[in-house]
């Protein structure tokens, strides 16, 4: 009986535990719709994107151009980050999208980016 | 006994699920990720195939040393001589979207001056060719860098160059490369570098350029 009474205390612990993350979660639902597959998560038409960088004559990243942001993501947010060795974040950068897209333009990247130890660029557009 | 466990099973699902559920709400707008990778190479122009140089003559105003085999930089008033060259970097194939990662300049002192000298390198800004003369010589900037000779002769001298390739790559008339002067003596002295039709391979200017794309 006694242990009984120690699987069931445990057995609800769990449930009320799990349970209370399904009703934070549900604050987030209320939000927004939410419905199965693509309907209401896009990419706004990106399928790919590419940058330029420029760099100051010490070799160092002064700006980050991305262009052919589609229109279809204006109010969206951009982010970007430079990426190095293993993985490594060496700096990044956000913004909306503005109205009509297009080339969008970063200067600061919360570092100093040296060309030579950038890698690659991830990129992610979320929202609105 | 089977009937509690059951029970229990039941209760841990439900909330389980409950959880599971909540993780959808991540995704209420636009979602989008993917990335870029670059390619790392290294680019090494030198000899007349690439290189234009040319040095001008303020005591000979007309005339074009396009095909010296030496350059010469010196400072002296109504003999000033200064010093041209640029590359082209189509030979390197580096896309116009890539970048210079770094880009150095060697120039080779043939022959130094007898007192060392302060030369400084700025960026062309209007084309040219190997038959420029003290009197077309074209617009400049203002000095990025300089070179100090030193008095030994056969030694290569270096200058960062990489804002200057970097706009190069992605447009061919950012620039038309550097001019090479001095103007903080009035010595009666010359430097002499050697240029790409020199017969000597490690005596002409070379542009040694870190790229990406």
């Amino acid at each position: 009986m006694k242990l009984l009474a120690k699987i069931l205390g445990t057995a609800f612990a769990a449930a009320a535990t799990l349970a209370a993350c399904g009703a934070a979660a549900t604050l987030a639902l209320a939000s927004s719709p939410l419905s199965s597959g693509n309907a209401s998560v896009t990419s706004c038409g990106v399928s790919a994107l590419g940058a330029t960088r420029t760099v100051d004559n010490s070799g160092n990243v002064t700006q980050v151009s991305i262009p052919s942001v589609p229109s279809a993501c204006a109010g969206a947010t951009l982010a970007v980050t430079l990426v190095g060795s293993g993985g490594a974040s060496l700096g990044s950068a956000s913004a909306t999208v503005p109205a009509g897209g297009g080339t969008m333009n970063f200067s600061s990247f919360g570092a100093t980016v040296s060309a030579t130890n950038l890698l690659s660029y991830s990129y992610a557009v979320t929202g609105p | 006994m089977r009937r509690v466990l059951l029970l229990i099973l039941a209760t841990v699902g439900i909330g389980g699920s409950v959880a599971y559920a909540a993780t959808l709400s991540v995704g209420s707008g636009h979602l989008w990720a993917g990335g870029q990778s670059l390619t790392k190479s290294t680019c090494t122009l030198s000899g007349t195939a690439s290189t234009t140089d040319a040095y001008v003559d303020e005591n000979s105003p007309t005339s074009s040393f396009g095909g010296a085999t030496t350059l010469s930089v010196g400072p002296k008033t109504n003999k000033r001589t200064w010093m041209l060259v640029r590359f082209d970097l189509s030979s390197c194939s580096i896309p116009t979207t890539g970048g210079a990662d770094s880009a150095t300049l060697n120039l080779h002192i043939t022959t130094a001056p007898t007192s060392s000298q302060t030369l400084d390198v700025s960026t062309i800004s209007s084309t040219w060719s190997g038959s420029t003369t003290w009197n077309t010589v074209p617009s400049a900037g203002s000095s990025f860098a300089s070179i100090t000779t030193g008095t030994t002769n056969n030694v290569t001298k270096s200058v960062t160059v990489t804002a200057d390739v970097d706009a190069l790559i992605k447009s061919s008339s950012a620039n038309y490369g550097w001019l090479i002067t001095e103007a903080s003596s009035n010595a009666n002295v010359t430097t002499l570098f050697g240029s790409s039709e020199n017969g000597t391979t490690a005596n002409q200017p070379q542009l040694v350029i870190n790229y990406e794309k």
